[in-house]
């Protein structure tokens, strides 16, 4: 049973990064190696709502949610928007994004150390699982939680993108900027938005991460590869793609570890981190559109069917 | 002894001159050509693993072991090797030589080898994949014991332990130096060259160069390969400097975000450049950390963390106000440009 939460609320939180990571990318075309960094700030959220104030850990998720779409809007407004201003290349805007992740490994070890010296409570590798609710049957909470999250921004981003004026003004910004702007779309309130909306999902991803897992400003660096890989097996440009590229990446990472444990032994647990890489460089081999590109080749074959 | 104030000075140019030639490798591969090595320290770590593996198979064939295994009875063994350097000079450079052989090819090799799943696709994909090596390597380097002792590492014999003990520290550096030093004529040279004009039009315009009749992706290989070969010398410099190798010490960090903030910091694309930006941050983080002993006790937090804020917080900084560097790329100066 052990592996079957472990498997589906890694998934889903990986899954939550991963439709992070690629709503980001698609605007502005900047691969975000800063992205987990949000994760791990709404980790701290976490700890610091239920262990210093002493509220429940449910309450975290809207301030990790605040906490971290503020983290990352600063990121947009204070480094990414300002390059783009300066017309620097794409490749400057990743440096800089790798930067921010070293700058937060920093802020973020800092506000480790200051918890620990301020309040003596343990700030690394801590986790809040003991504070969960648990329901009938055993069941934790906090996979009950992560399926509704993910299944909420499923249902939540499709209402939001296909829905809703503001969701056709979204994916119209996404698709042609200067045609939206002539339309009088506010793009760059929209760009903020959804740098806001990428930066608050990881927030909640990390505090569902820390209710079963581990919280550690390390697991920045550790996980980074995972949301990538599934970001790529995804497509990297599909928010659905994404989705199930995470949940691909993170059950296999999980299940796979176990099974391959299992077969092998225990030794190989330890080369965990290896097979999102693997999912990664097969898929950019095989199929280097992602889980996207098989639906959208099927699509086009439908309309050439029909014409 | 030596004073504190030559060790200081030793240590510096020793380290300077390992970046060095790391920053031009990244220079050679980012800088001219656009290739986005996210994963620098994959090559670096390949020069360093094969320090920790190749010189004690080599001296298992000239000398006898007597059953000692090079990482299980590593402390032992080291002691051994090391006295058969300084009694035979000759098979030490011989060793050294063979060596650097080795992680010149193995470091081309996995130059390539890395960056084959997204050559073909655009720069993004190819440094995330890119990063994506660099991260393995070390993963396998710290849990897969015999390779390079896993987490604990191994110690390298010290190739130079037929020079004094009191001179060492000093003929190290003078020694690294000159590698610097050839490793930068020979860039030089070669960026000059119309290779290097051909480099940078790899990176500023692949699709006038096809027009041209150039296949970008095979001058991407190329250049992947000739810079992780020079990153693996680096890398194994640094080994042998140290006389050590720790898996853990093969970081993002160390390895892949020092040289680009060196790089960015000093001028892409521009070999003054590379070594004026070493020279600087090498300076300043060495005087930083000699100092930064003032510091420690009043701050309620481990002093190490503002070293990630300063680096993250230069190069961000660096990038918005000063992209080009210090001294930034200049048009090349040919023959026929001098004549019109």
């Amino acid at each position: 049973m052990i592996i079957i939460y472990d498997g589906l609320i890694y998934a889903s939180v990986l899954a939550v990064l991963c439709v992070g990571l690629t709503l980001t990318y698609k605007i502005t075309r900047v691969p975000n190696f800063a992205h987990t960094s949000f994760a791990i700030l709404g980790m701290y959220m976490a700890l610091i709502m239920s262990s210093v104030w002493n509220l429940s850990i449910y309450a975290a998720l809207p301030m990790a949610f605040a906490a971290s779409g503020a983290l990352a809007l600063f990121l947009y407004y204070a480094v990414i928007r300002i390059l783009q201003k300066k017309k620097s290349s794409i490749l400057s805007m990743i440096i800089a994004t790798l930067a921010f992740d070293i700058f937060m490994i920093g802020v973020l070890n800092i506000i480790a150390d200051g918890l620990r010296n301020s309040y003596q409570i343990l700030s690394r590798d801590f986790t809040l699982r003991s504070l969960d609710i648990v329901l009938a049957d055993g069941i934790p909470m906090v996979f009950v939680a992560s399926i509704l999250v993910l299944a909420g921004l499923v249902l939540g981003l499709y209402y939001l993108l296909y829905r809703t004026n503001y969701g056709m003004r979204m994916r119209a910004s996404i698709e042609n900027e200067t045609l939206a702007q002539t339309l009088g779309i506010n793009t760059r309130l929209i760009f903020c938005m959804s740098w806001f909306l990428s930066g608050g999902l990881a927030g909640i991803a990390g505090v569902l991460m820390t209710m079963w897992f581990q919280g550690d400003p390390s697991l920045a660096a550790i996980m980074l590869p995972s949301i990538f890989a599934g970001s790529i097996v995804g497509g990297f440009t599909s928010i659905y793609g994404a989705i199930l590229g995470g949940l691909l990446v993170g059950l296999s990472e999980i299940i796979g570890t176990t099974v391959l444990a299992d077969i092998f032994g225990y030794w190989i647990v330890q080369y965990r981190p290896i097979i999102p890489f693997v999912a990664m460089i097969v898929t950019l081999l095989v199929l280097p559109g992602g889980l996207a590109q098989l639906v959208t080749k099927q699509w086009s074959r439908r309309k050439n069917a029909k014409q | 002894m030596l004073s504190n104030e030559i060790i200081f000075l030793a240590d510096l140019i020793a380290i300077f001159s390992i970046y060095l030639i790391i920053n031009l490798s990244l220079n050679l591969e980012f800088g001219f050509a656009g290739v986005p090595n996210f994963g620098k320290v994959l090559s670096v770590a390949a020069g360093a693993f094969v320090m920790g593996i190749v010189p004690f198979a080599l001296y298992g064939m000239i000398m006898d072991y007597g059953g000692l295994e090079p990482v299980d009875d590593n402390i032992m063994l080291i002691g051994q090797i090391n006295d058969h350097i300084a009694a035979h000079p000759e098979t030490a450079i011989g060793v050294f030589a063979v060596t650097m052989i080795v992680a010149v090819v193995v470091g081309g090799m996995l130059g390539m080898a890395s960056a084959y799943p997204a050559i073909r696709l655009r720069g993004d994909y190819l440094a995330i994949t890119l990063l994506g090596f660099g991260e393995v390597i070390r993963i396998i380097g710290m849990n897969h014991t015999p390779l390079v002792g896993g987490t604990l590492g191994v110690s390298v014999p010290d190739m130079l332990s037929f020079v004094p003990n009191e001179y060492r520290f000093v003929i190290a550096s003078v020694v690294l130096l000159a590698f610097a030093a050839a490793a930068y004529f020979v860039v030089s040279r070669f960026t000059n060259s119309p290779v290097g004009r051909l480099l940078r039009s790899t990176r500023d315009d692949e699709l006038a160069l096809r027009t041209l009749g150039r296949n970008p992706v095979k001058i991407k290989f190329k250049v992947l390969m000739l810079a992780g070969a020079l990153g693996a010398v680096g890398g194994l410099l640094y080994a042998s400097y140290v006389e050590g190798v720790v898996a853990f010490g093969y970081n993002r960090l160390n390895w892949t975000f020092l040289p680009f903030v060196m790089l960015i910091v000093g001028g892409m694309a521009n070999n003054k450049g590379v070594l004026a930006g070493t020279f600087l941050f090498i300076i300043s983080r060495k005087l930083v950390i000699y100092y930064n002993d003032a510091l420690d006790g009043l701050l309620p937090f481990d002093i190490i963390w503002l070293d990630y804020l300063a680096l993250g917080g230069v190069m961000i900084l660096v990038l918005i106000f000063r992209p080009h560097g210090i001294i930034p790329e200049r048009p090349q100066k040919t023959k026929s440009l001098e004549k019109s």
